[in-house]
């Protein structure tokens, strides 16, 4: 990992909190860069509702076994741990931690990941999320890459809180709602796009991303503008500046790629 | 914040909660029930369930009493106040000190008017699944004060109740069990706006249509829902699912 990198990653971060911004948009550039940054395989970053789940609020990659990776962790898993211990969990190789999370470590090597690592995203002594990070091998994450991940995931809190103080738990409250329910607007959007424009959700959600950061919309907005069709799908396909074969289907079953930016 | 997989035991017991208040098992949730109650085990003064006119103003459905109702009134007239947020943003506006300078200043208008009425504290919980606007569920009370958070996530339990019960009467009803819905599943929501797609209908219609399947097949929601994501299974606005 580069110096140069490093420093171009957090100006660029940096740069966008100043503006009005769009935090599902910053959470997914965030988890990108991880990727990037850490030399791994696939980030998320997920958020805990107030009901005891932890929720994929971003991630690099969007394929249906990565979904079902993270879900699984509100049962067992690196995630869980992480995000009761508030510290960092990891394991070098998943193939001996069949004992630990036996269903986690199942999914995760059909997935191609061997080892994996979580850091808590912390507020004021609070857990409020987390980071999961895979990687396709094995080996402990080195300490340089563990502080980046550390410095990443700070600013994710950073970038949820928004300009806000936090002066109470509730604003901290109002603020995770507002997040995780601007993450399932998007899903019904991906769901809108993918059927009219006969598309997997991948591209769906690339479509929109793209549309939005052309026209300045916050992703939730114009998710919202999609399924109420006060936006025709078709015109979010043709205008900016996409072309169909430009996106990257996905197939089924293929193994996790982080998706290129 | 503690971090347990208690989100279904939650729902069950906050469903039980009603049904005893309504006067037995098996009683649909009514709203008169829900209000009632989360009043009551959340130890507020009252309670009230808004909805969304089609001109986006906020009208009561039911409310414990005066106060609640009067609460909602004053905002639509005012123009300001914690529910007119709450369905702005989509989040919850939690108030636990209406004479806070901070609040008295966010409400010039609506955070004096209220506290010269009495009340002190305001919980503002849109009942909103993604796009699906249901209205709110409001509650108050005369003394200052914030919701733990097992009350907190009571709160978000029945707006949960609330919403499903506003769905059903909106779509004809739909009684799926006591099963709380797999809301944290991506792909039940992904699933939703395929539906909407392929029936040309909104979000709420395509969630209802979904549950409406799954109930009819005896399916868990969420298989179904991957389904749909797979697209083993389609909607057709002439029948129902193939």
């Amino acid at each position: 990992m580069g110096d140069d990198r490093l420093l171009a990653t957090f100006v660029e971060l940096a740069d966008t909190l100043i503006d009005d911004f769009d935090v599902i948009d910053f959470m997914h550039l965030l988890v990108e860069r991880c990727v990037e940054l850490l030399d791994i395989d696939a980030a998320g970053l997920l958020l805990a509702d107030q009901r005891g789940h932890l929720r994929l609020i971003a991630s690099s990659d969007a394929q249906v076994r990565w979904l079902e990776l993270v879900q699984l962790q509100n049962d067992e898993g690196p995630c869980l741990e992480a995000f009761a211990a508030g510290d960092h969990v990891g394991h070098p190789d998943l193939r001996t931690a069949g004992e630990r999370w036996p269903r986690f470590t199942v999914a995760a090597l059909e997935s191609g990941f061997v080892a994996v690592d979580a850091l808590p995203m912390r507020l004021r002594g609070q857990v409020i999320g987390a980071l999961n990070l895979f990687r396709s091998g094995t080996g402990d994450l080195p300490g340089t890459a563990l502080s980046t991940a550390r410095a990443l995931v700070d600013v994710a809190t950073i970038g949820l809180l928004q300009e806000r103080s936090i002066r109470n738990q509730e604003i901290l409250t109002e603020q995770l709602q507002i997040a995780l329910n601007s993450r399932v607007v998007i899903e019904q959007a991906k769901g809108f796009l993918a059927h009219r424009l006969n598309m997997d959700m991948d591209s769906a959600f690339t479509v929109l991303r793209r549309y939005a950061r052309a026209h300045n919309l916050k992703l939730a907005e114009l998710c919202t503008a999609v399924v109420d069709r006060t936006i025709d799908a078709h015109t979010l396909a043709s205008s900016a500046a996409i072309r169909r074969d430009q996106l990257s289907p996905g197939r089924e079953g293929e193994r996790l790629r982080p998706r290129a930016t | 914040m503690t971090l347990s997989p208690d989100g279904a035991d939650r729902y069950a017991r906050v469903r039980a909660w009603i049904e005893a208040q309504s006067g037995g098992a098996d009683s649909a949730v009514s709203l008169a029930a829900l209000c009632e109650t989360a009043s009551l085990r959340l130890g507020m003064g009252g309670a009230a369930v808004t909805v969304e006119t089609s001109r986006g103003w906020a009208e009561t459905r039911y409310s414990t009493g005066d106060m609640a109702r009067r609460l909602v009134e004053l905002q639509v007239t005012v123009g300001e106040g914690p529910c007119l947020d709450a369905t702005r943003t989509g989040g919850p506006v939690l108030v636990s000190d209406l004479g806070s300078l901070s609040c008295q200043r966010r409400w010039p208008l609506f955070a004096p008017l209220a506290t010269e009425a009495g009340v002190s504290a305001l919980f503002a919980l849109p009942l909103r699944v993604g796009s699906i606007r249901g209205g709110t569920l409001v509650l108050h009370r005369a003394v200052a004060g914030a919701l733990s958070g097992g009350q907190l996530a009571d709160a978000l339990t029945f707006t949960e109740l609330a919403l499903r019960f506003l769905l059903d009467g909106h779509a004809g009803a739909v009684e799926d069990g006591a099963d709380c819905l797999p809301l944290h599943d991506p792909q039940l929501h992904q699933a939703t706006g395929m539906i909407a797609a392929q029936l040309d209908t909104g979000i709420d219609e395509a969630l209802s249509r979904l549950r409406a399947h799954a109930f009819a097949t005896r399916r868990p929601l969420a298989d179904l829902a991957a389904d749909v994501v797979a697209r083993r299974v389609t909607f057709d606005p002439s029948e129902e699912a193939t």
